[in-house]
């Protein structure tokens, strides 16, 4: 269901995921894009490898950047007003990415929604958690 | 000898230490948000009227200097514990703007493994008509060396 107003939120409402590309590829281009795009952290696991890293990573801003695209699937009409972001252990780039954002607070007259975000990799394991508030149309 | 969290606020806290300026790629922008799995108009279309850098872009930003000169050494390695963006108004490319950056937060957390020192380093960025647009904050973590 798209949401479009204030109205058709829903406490406790999960939205719904997309399957964020964490592909060498992908995560080299970004690197690229903001400017870390030097050395092989985000583009080759050998030599991320040689950095002491577990293998070439997803950059953090990137996950935030999967969590506030889902927040806009979930509604178009959303504005992400703040979004934090805790990096609690690195993200391998070619491993999936569970992306997960739930309704923990809504302000019908405000428009104000408040979520709970999270990035689980393969093993159920915790890589990002966050919070983000959004705001809604309220008519 | 542990540093002295309360000191280091009195002396180090919303302070400007680091003033830079950008002009954000449109490409780059894109590129960004696309990677991202972004889908909206107004983040991935430089042609759309209200076009505009989406949030992990704006925490991409990073200060000429990460801390201020004379900030202490706490001997462990800096990691990056995290981004939190507040968006004030929309992000614009192409046009000039300005990034003031001081620390906003100093907090430290203890454990089995030592103490960890947090440090929040506040970017507030400004369009070139003196409007601020949004805050960047980024948390430093570092592992307190015991001596």
């Amino acid at each position: 269901m798209t949401v479009s107003t204030i109205a058709d939120v829903e406490f406790g409402a999960e939205l719904e995921p997309f399957e964020p590309d964490t592909s060498l590829n992908a995560t080299s281009t970004f690197a690229d894009a903001v400017g870390w795009g030097l050395g092989g952290r985000f583009r080759n696991h050998e030599a991320a490898k040689k950095e002491g890293l577990p293998g070439a990573l997803v950059p953090g801003i990137m996950a935030m950047g999967f969590l506030t695209s889902m927040i806009h699937r979930w509604s178009p009409a959303a504005r992400v007003e703040y979004v934090d972001t805790v990096f609690r252990a690195p993200m391998i780039a070619d491993e999936p990415l569970t992306i997960s954002a739930v309704v923990t607070d809504v302000d019908e007259e405000s428009g104000m929604v408040q979520l709970d975000l999270t990035v689980k990799n393969a093993a159920n394991e915790t890589r990002v958690f966050g919070t983000a508030n959004v705001r809604l149309p309220t008519a | 000898m542990q540093a002295d969290i309360e000191e280091m606020k009195s002396k180090y806290l919303n302070l400007e230490f680091d003033r830079k300026d950008f002009v954000l790629d449109p490409e780059r922008v894109v590129t960004v948000a696309r990677m991202s799995g972004e889908i909206l108009p107004q983040f991935c279309d430089t042609g759309h009227p209200d076009f505009q850098a989406s949030p992990a872009f704006i925490a991409s930003l990073s200060a000429g200097r990460h801390l201020p000169i004379d900030f202490p050494k706490l001997g462990g390695i800096p990691m990056d514990g995290g981004k939190a963006v507040t968006c004030l108004r929309p992000v614009r490319t192409g046009e000039p703007l300005t990034g003031r950056t001081h620390l906003h937060d100093i907090y430290d957390k203890s454990g089995r493994s030592g103490r960890m020192i947090f440090l929040v380093s506040r970017m507030e960025i400004f369009d070139s008509r003196g409007e601020q647009v949004a805050i960047s904050d980024s948390r430093m973590v570092v592992r307190e060396r015991s001596s």
